[in-house]
């Protein structure tokens, strides 16, 4: 059991039978009224969201999660397709649960995932990633305006705003969480 | 940075002159006092005054400066309204709280909770630039407490006064209400949070009327609410209102009784717990009708410049300040 008040950002709790994971939480003291908080939980089975407001002493069930390595291996459109890196086991995760990831993960790579039971709740994709820059528009010749910038695509499809020199072949560093251009790295 | 200092100068002053065309007194009041009204709800910030020769002695971080501006009024100031820093412990930091935050206070002399209602539109008229904020713009829409929890949860409170039956129909709208006892208060907070706050209308500031009596506070109570109200913006609350208690034994009990609730809740959290002043109920053996309205000066000028956070209208907002700590929900 954890009280209400300490569920933060990624806690996973069991909810009438079902896993949820928190994704967001914020304290609301209602004038003149006891501390609450309010949760927007995600089902990791559906992509289901669901809002619940508790007192912040409330009781409610945690579940104890653990942390495998899990390579990803493709989508099929529908689902992620993962194979546990121990056990050699496949695990499909529905694509609604954890939008834009596809544009995220590569195929190949090992990602930490989050499992209760056998099932993946989370994946955990690292803040900041190495992009290898698949398309890219020529930068257009004389235009010299400061803070120019264009689209480029990278192998994983993701599109990212980035400065006008970046060409077609390079790498950068992407902020996942905001998917905003980091800086050119060199090889 | 720059243009959220010069929109809040622009904006005090803009305050100041319409206050003060009334007549009202501006004033300045500690921020630092010896005791605080009781308010279970509110956690606050402790500290303490050292000296070698006098001794030592415990403050605290006023969370309203409501003590000092009563006392004043009961000394036959008049009218009075202040600018001040106001603190409250423990809640959260982030979009729309920062534990320390501006707020306006004032008092009208002769007025009740619904003359407030009007004075706060002319102000709101005076400070709302003439192009881009039509949604803060007066008339404000009104509903009564009563209102929209029959509108959005299909309750009547009158009918519900005790928390056995308000819990059974908490229950039957789908919340988790425990078996435990709480306060009516608590299952009517259930209930609001989930089905009515989010569902008040956000295209005017909303005048939410018409607190229920068991929410105790120091506003006059009118049969089963108080006079009472507090203004929605955009879902951001933003001012709170009372029709003033005045009646010295009514104060003296609400200190009796929510200074208790104080003490054995904070005992058992372990958080700070400020000094009362036993004698503050005296003030009111002579104190005129009034009514008094506290705005949170931070979250006004954040809607004012079109923001959806404080972080850019405070200058130094402690989330800021302590990185983006897990406490911050960004």
């Amino acid at each position: 059991m954890i009280k209400a008040g300490q569920i933060d950002k990624g806690t996973a709790l069991l909810i009438k039978g079902q896993p949820f994971v928190c994704i967001d939480r914020e304290f609301v003291n209602p004038g003149k009224g006891s501390a609450f908080v309010r949760l927007k939980l995600k089902s990791p089975s559906t992509g289901q969201t669901l809002s619940e407001t508790m007192k912040s002493q409330d009781n409610a069930e945690d579940i104890q999660v653990s942390d495998r390595d899990s390579q990803y291996l493709y989508n099929d459109g529908e689902n992620f397709h993962f194979m546990l890196t121990d056990t050699f086991e496949q695990i499909e995760v529905p694509m609604a649960t954890f939008p834009d990831y596809e544009f995220l993960m590569k195929d190949g790579e090992t990602y930490r995932c989050t499992f209760w039971e056998e099932q993946i709740l989370d994946i955990q994709i690292p803040p900041k990633v190495i992009f290898f820059v698949a398309e890219a528009e020529e930068a257009v010749k004389g235009d010299t305006v400061q803070g120019a910038t264009k689209y480029i695509t990278t192998e994983t499809g993701l599109k990212v705003r980035v400065p006008i020199f970046i060409k077609q072949g390079e790498k950068i560093r992407v902020n996942t969480e905001t998917k905003e251009y980091l800086e050119r790295v060199n090889n | 940075m720059r243009e959220a200092a010069l929109y809040r100068s622009k904006l005090y002053a803009e305050v100041r002159s319409f206050f003060n065309q009334r007549d009202y007194v501006e004033v300045d009041t500690p921020s630092l006092s010896l005791d605080l009204i009781p308010e279970p709800t509110i956690e606050n910030f402790g500290t303490r005054f050292d000296n070698e020769f006098i001794g030592s002695t415990d403050l605290y971080l006023i969370p309203s400066p409501e003590v000092y501006m009563k006392k004043l009024i009961a000394m036959g100031f008049g009218s009075v309204y202040q600018l001040s820093h106001c603190f409250r412990n423990s809640e959260q930091i982030g979009k729309i709280h920062n534990p320390e935050f501006s707020m306006l206070e004032y008092y009208t002399m002769g007025a009740d909770e619904q003359d407030s209602i009007g004075i706060t539109e002319e102000l709101f008229a005076h400070i709302a630039p003439r192009n881009g904020v039509d949604h803060l713009r007066p008339p404000f829409a009104h509903l009564t407490v009563e209102e929209a929890m029959k509108r959005y949860a299909n309750i009547d409170l009158d009918q519900h006064q005790s928390q056995r039956t308000l819990a059974l129909e908490a229950r039957k709208l789908g919340l988790q209400v425990p078996e435990e006892k709480e306060s009516w208060e608590e299952t009517f907070n259930r209930i609001f949070l989930t089905f009515v706050e989010p569902n008040l209308p956000q295209d005017k500031p909303l005048v939410l009327d018409r607190y229920p009596a068991q929410i105790d506070c120091l506003a006059k109570r009118d049969g089963n609410y108080r006079k009472r109200w507090e203004m929605y913006i955009g879902g951001v609350e933003v001012a709170n209102c009372y029709d003033e208690e005045r009646n010295p034994e009514v104060v003296r009990s609400y200190y009796r009784k929510e200074y208790a609730k104080l003490v054995q809740k904070r005992t058992e959290t372990g958080s700070v717990i400020p000094d009362a002043d036993p004698d503050f109920a005296d003030i009111f053996k002579n104190f005129p009708q009034c009514s008094g309205v506290a705005i949170g000066m931070d979250r006004l000028l954040m809607l004012l410049m079109g923001k959806t956070d404080l972080r850019g209208v405070i200058l130094f907002p402690l989330s800021g300040m302590l990185g983006s700590g897990k406490n911050c929900n960004i």
